[in-house]
């Protein structure tokens, strides 16, 4: 019998020994690798969609229809002159109206109440820095020309903001799933490590090395984190293809993720499973092989 | 082959468990270490495979400077020499067989050289017949015996035996005595510790006697006489 094949028989009969430990583990691996994979992927899908918005109006100054054309233009070419502004396009009352028949085509009922005369003509800012949405409120405070002042900046904050706390919670809460699988590997190594500690001792007398006698244990440990992670990654794949296709995707998210970063995400949380089975292992059956 | 200088053992606690011992055993020697409990002899073995490391001194085994030998190297150790403790620490879910071989397989041998290789030791230490019999199945001296075919699997330059007839009848006792002398006389280096007087002056062997923790007497074949 080679070394490898006696390693590999002594990892599956430490197994065998603990089958509801093993799968307790795995388990408890499975959910903290999930939350992890998901609210990264989450985060990211947030991102790319802030991102686009980013890049279309930041700010859009209702202007007051009391005040003449003349005067919607001269504020049209005085903030046209500001550095943080890249463009502003001039909304009329009519594109306004075609606007919001677009918008709500499908709730004609709306449609047919409004009164399009209320629908006021606009300015429509792109700014060079959508955090600069502030100085633009600023500068415009006390202009008798402007009615209204919207930014997409506050809901873009508020987003980013609200998925960072839900980052923080999920990642709070996989790190406490995370630290009970340890405590379950670390449970699982002892109680095989004890089970064998009349064997480990003729190990030892025969002169088998350290690492050798450990090498089981580390494999089980390795094995059931991998494995927890392996399926969370997959159910993780699966939840976002079919997202991709479902109706939170039509309505108000693009559930668009690079491939490239699953594949890292994917490859880094896997790397991960085997550097904490490789520590669970290590702290579990240390003071055990040393008594 | 083994070299003991000014070797001193203190537990934690400042229990002193050998003090100043020194005395070389000779390649193919058979030496009894003997004793009362206490006075210091599974110390002194525990001492040879570095169960223990000594407060001071020097210990040198099978070319091996055992103080200075890294931790990580101890198996590098072991695998010269033969251990047999007084509880035989057999598998129970392993057969007589099974029990021997298992010494090999952590070794990583060949399944052939596993088998040849037990079946020569099952001759050795006579049983055979006993082969497919699970440790409960077995006697106190035949578990004994194949306590010492397991240690003898990695062919030790030197066999190291801790009271292996402490727990059996006289008669028992000699048999395991006998089988001993036979691998001793096949050149293998033999240190065992014992308590049982009946055996060492029968043997007319090499026998060291410790009492606390100090060589009393280190007396050659056949000139002592147990009190």
């Amino acid at each position: 019998m080679n070394k490898f094949s006696y390693v590999i028989k002594n990892t599956i009969l430490n197994m065998r020994r603990t089958p509801l430990l093993v799968f307790a583990t795995i388990i408890a691996v499975l959910v903290s690798s999930f939350l992890v994979f998901t609210t990264l992927s989450a985060r990211s899908i947030v991102q790319n969609n802030t991102v686009r918005w980013q890049n279309g109006t930041h700010v859009v100054i209702f202007l007051d229809d009391r005040v003449t054309t003349t005067a919607h233009k001269q504020l049209q070419q005085s903030l046209e002159t500001y550095p943080e502004i890249r463009t502003v396009e001039y909304f009329t009352k009519s594109e306004a109206e075609e606007e919001f028949k677009i918008l709500f085509k499908d709730q004609p009922e709306l449609l047919s109440e409004v009164d399009y005369e209320k629908l006021p003509s606009s300015l429509r800012v792109n700014l060079n820095d959508p955090s600069d949405y502030e100085l633009i409120i600023e500068r415009m405070d006390g202009n008798p020309a402007v009615k209204e002042i919207r930014t997409s900046g506050e809901a873009i904050e508020r987003l980013l903001s609200l998925t960072n706390t839900l980052v923080i919670s999920a990642s709070t809460f996989a790190l406490l799933i995370g630290f009970a699988a340890f405590i379950l590997i670390i449970n699982t190594l002892r109680l095989a490590a004890y089970s064998k500690k009349k064997e480990i001792k003729i190990m030892r007398l025969v002169g088998a090395s350290s690492t050798y006698i450990r090498l089981p244990f580390i494999f089980e440990a390795v094995f059931e984190s991998l494995i927890g992670t392996s399926i969370a990654v997959g159910l993780g794949w699966g939840i976002i293809e079919y997202s991709k296709n479902s109706i939170v995707a039509e309505s108000i998210f693009d559930i668009t993720i690079s491939d490239s970063y699953l594949i890292y995400l994917t490859l880094v949380l896997l790397l991960s499973s085997i550097i904490f089975g490789l520590f669970a292992s290590f702290v579990g059956i240390r003071k055990v092989l040393n008594d | 082959m083994i070299k003991l200088d000014n070797v001193s053992l203190v537990f934690q606690g400042g229990s002193v468990a050998l003090s100043n011992i020194s005395t070389t055993i000779n390649e193919g020697e058979f030496v009894y270490l003997v004793g009362h409990s206490g006075s210091g002899k599974s110390s002194f073995l525990k001492l040879l495979y570095k169960e223990y490391i000594s407060t001071k001194g020097s210990i040198e085994v099978a070319g091996l400077d055992v103080v200075q030998l890294p931790r990580w190297k101890t198996p590098l150790l072991r695998r010269k020499l033969g251990i047999v403790t007084q509880e035989p620490q057999l598998l129970e879910k392993r057969n007589t067989y099974e029990n021997i071989a298992f010494a090999l397989e952590v070794m990583g041998t060949s399944n052939d050289e596993i088998e040849s290789k037990t079946n020569t030791l099952l001759d050795l230490v006579e049983l055979n017949e006993n082969a497919f019999k699970y440790p409960d199945q077995l006697s106190g001296g035949e578990q004994t015996r194949v306590s010492i075919a397991r240690s003898l699997a990695n062919n030790p330059v030197v066999l190291l035996c801790d009271e292996p007839t402490g727990n059996l009848d006289p008669e028992l006792s000699i048999q395991i005595v006998s089988l001993l002398e036979k691998i001793n006389r096949a050149g293998t280096t033999v240190v065992m510790a014992t308590h049982d007087s009946s055996i060492v002056n029968r043997r007319k062997k090499r026998v060291i006697e410790l009492a606390n923790g100090k060589i009393a007497r280190d007396e050659s074949e056949g000139s002592y006489i147990l009190r």
